[in-house]
């Protein structure tokens, strides 16, 4: 008996836990969510806007989703439906006919029979009628302004180019960085942090001037890809990093059975380390698809070389300041890359963990 | 090339007598073999430049008529002193830094904190969520913001009711940094799981509560990657592109003495000035960024390098 009621206590103890934890859990997640509600609220106004035609986008009396006005045909003739409280109390939805300044005239397209009703006050107060609908012509017309294909081709054989560069050398360096020892290796090192560290201004007149003025690079892709045929600090840092945590074991067993460095790298370093080289590729991928430093020093003269980044920035003067115009623009300069995060969300989240660890 | 890797053997083995090169030579070869890439590209595009720019600095070169390019010594140096505009960018500069990294490196902190929690659910689609607009080129953000506050019909000055004398610009560079989070959000939320459970379950037998285990043990543990994303966050605000590019050009840079160079450079054409004025940026970062290492050394605990010798 005694003991019953024991295990019975103990019960109910774990019982509250299990509903303290859930409490906990439930709170939690639903403060991260609030705080990313917010956090990402902007982007909401930037799809929405784009969604958005410009008459409604300036009504004041329009509800915060894309929607449009209702109309109700006349006698051959299209009104718009307003809102319109009555004396008693009922707000109706009559379409205007005969607007005026202190009285208006009504139909109501429920009982049009009934003829035009007469409504005392100012038809300028009222608001419309909305419903729910989407408006995709402002993508249209931007997809008619300019010539996406052609823009996302010049942007991926930048990206194309420059990515193959990126990781041959990044990740023949890093692979020198992590497994061979060089005299001067420890200095050699802390030049490669250096370079991160850099501020690129520091660069930029000579290089302008040696693009320009010594090579006839000014207007072609050369500036934008053969750098990353150098490999970049920032990448042989991280690769190097995550080389370092692959065992030593298995390359000296290759080694040992014959295996020279270059197919070491190829068959035991680069396998293991997948998803870095992953996360490099993707890191760099989204660089140049935003890039503008190189591209707006020495595209500008080439109107017909330019990439989506350039053209997102143009945009505002190409298309005048309309807002919902602007959004449609940035939403498609966007979309791409958010899909492919999202599309490798495992891989890349993965391994920011991972080299996060080892620095 | 092959010939050399064929006789690399594996290094615990004696070397055959008849090779007149050692091990550690052939070693040491085919090492920097792999770095030529690199230090290549450092002496082209990093070493090179950065000296070019320190002699165009002490010269009046301009480019449109570089056949009159004298030397002038420290005039250009001198000038900097005098010019208001310039002063003002590099103060520009060092309070865009002083004000955004902090404000990023506890915004991120603070999300990576939470994320260790076991209650929270759907980590990973949270995980990108938040990196996703790090990702964002600084273009669309600055569109997405004029629209937010556009006096007629933004959201912000519909639902406050403000006026258009409202300071809302100051919105963009503080949304920026917020939207910058992600890199050093996820560096630091790799550390704090890495950090052993053990060391918190005993810090927990001795009594310690929450805020107590997170300074005590997940701070000190992450010091490496706390101090690795401040590094990060320290480059993109001085307007460097350090894992993400946010998009902007030279002369839309968020830090005002770069897109000042770009100015001096491209309407003036005095591209001896603005050397000189990349030179003061390049010192004034350089201080900032031995300061931070020299600070690393009280606050940062690196871990033992016992792979030291191996390399």
């Amino acid at each position: 008996m005694k003991k019953s009621r024991q295990s019975l206590r103990r019960q109910s103890s774990t019982l509250t836990l299990r509903a303290w934890e859930f409490t906990g859990t439930a709170l939690l997640t639903l403060f991260i969510w609030i705080f990313l509600l917010i956090f990402l609220s902007p982007l909401s106004y930037m799809v929405v806007t784009s969604l958005r035609s410009s008459d409604e986008f300036r009504d004041r009396s329009a509800p915060p989703f894309p929607a449009e006005r209702l109309t109700y045909d006349y006698e051959g003739r299209t009104y718009q439906l307003y809102k319109v409280p009555t004396e008693d109390g009922v707000i109706h939805e009559w379409a205007l006919v005969k607007p005026s300044r202190l009285s208006s005239q009504f139909i109501d397209p429920a009982h049009p029979e009934q003829g035009l009703i007469t409504w005392n006050g100012s038809w300028r107060s009222l608001g419309g009628v909305f419903r729910f609908r989407i408006y995709w012509e402002n993508y249209v017309s931007i997809w008619n302004a300019i010539d996406y294909f052609r823009l996302l081709k010049n942007t991926m054989i930048i990206v194309v180019l420059s990515e193959i560069g990126i990781l041959l050398s990044s990740i023949a360096v890093a692979y020198g960085f992590s497994r061979f020892r060089i005299p001067g290796g420890k200095f050699l090192f802390f030049l490669l942090i250096a370079t991160i560290v850099i501020p690129d201004s520091i660069t930029l007149v000579p290089s302008f001037v040696i693009f320009t003025r010594i090579l006839p690079w000014n207007g072609t892709y050369y500036p934008l890809i053969v750098p990353a045929f150098f490999g970049s600090a920032i990448y042989i840092f991280l690769l190097r990093q995550n080389f370092r945590s692959i065992p030593r074991d298995l390359d000296e067993a290759a080694m040992l059975d014959g295996a020279g460095p270059l197919r070491t790298l190829i068959s035991i370093i680069i396998p293991q380390a997948i998803p870095a080289i992953v996360t490099v590729a993707l890191l760099h991928f989204f660089n140049t698809w935003n890039e503008l430093r190189m591209s707006s020093l020495y595209l500008g003269i080439r109107q017909d070389l330019q990439t989506i980044a350039f053209s997102g920035q143009a945009s505002p003067t190409t298309y005048g300041f309309t807002p919902e115009f602007l959004q449609a623009s940035a939403v498609m300069l966007i979309a791409i890359p958010l899909l492919i995060l999202f599309l490798s969300q495992r891989f890349f989240m993965q391994d920011m963990v991972v080299t996060g660890m080892e620095k | 090339m092959l010939s050399v890797k064929r006789s690399l053997a594996p290094r615990h083995r004696l070397p055959k007598p008849d090779k007149h090169l050692s091990l550690r030579k052939y070693e040491a070869k085919v090492g920097l073999l792999f770095l030529l890439p690199w230090l290549v590209g450092f002496l082209l595009f990093k070493a090179v430049p950065i000296l070019a720019a320190l002699g165009f600095s002490f010269t009046n070169f301009k480019m449109i008529e570089p056949e009159k390019t004298r030397f002038i010594g420290l005039a250009n140096y001198l000038f900097f002193f005098k010019d208001s505009s310039a002063g003002a960018s590099l103060f520009g500069s060092i309070s865009y830094f002083l004000m955004s990294v902090p404000l990023e490196m506890v915004v991120a902190l603070f999300l990576a904190a939470v994320f260790t929690s076991d209650r929270l659910r759907g980590k990973r689609l949270l995980r990108t969520l938040f990196f996703m607009p790090s990702i964002i080129p600084a273009i669309a953000i600055f569109i997405i913001i004029s629209g937010l506050i556009n006096p007629n019909t933004g959201w912000i000055t519909r639902l406050f009711h403000l006026s258009q004398s409202t300071p809302l610009y100051t919105l963009f560079p503080i949304i920026l940094s917020l939207w910058t989070i992600g890199p050093g959000f996820l560096i630091m939320l790799g550390a704090m799981q890495a950090v052993p459970k053990e060391l918190y379950e005993s810090a927990r037998v001795d009594g310690a509560g929450p805020i107590n285990r997170f300074i005590s043990i997940t701070i000190p543990m992450c010091s490496p990657a706390i101090f690795f994303s401040l590094v990060i966050n320290m480059i993109s605000a001085f307007g460097g592109v350090a894992l993400i590019d946010r998009g902007l050009s030279y002369s839309q840079s968020l830090s005002p003495m770069e897109s000042y160079i770009t100015y001096q450079m491209f309407s003036y054409m005095n591209l001896g000035y603005a050397s000189a004025l990349a030179w003061v940026m390049f010192i004034v970062v350089m201080v900032i960024t031995v300061l931070l290492f020299r600070s690393a050394r009280y606050w940062v605990h690196f871990p033992e390098e016992s792979s030291n010798e191996e390399i």
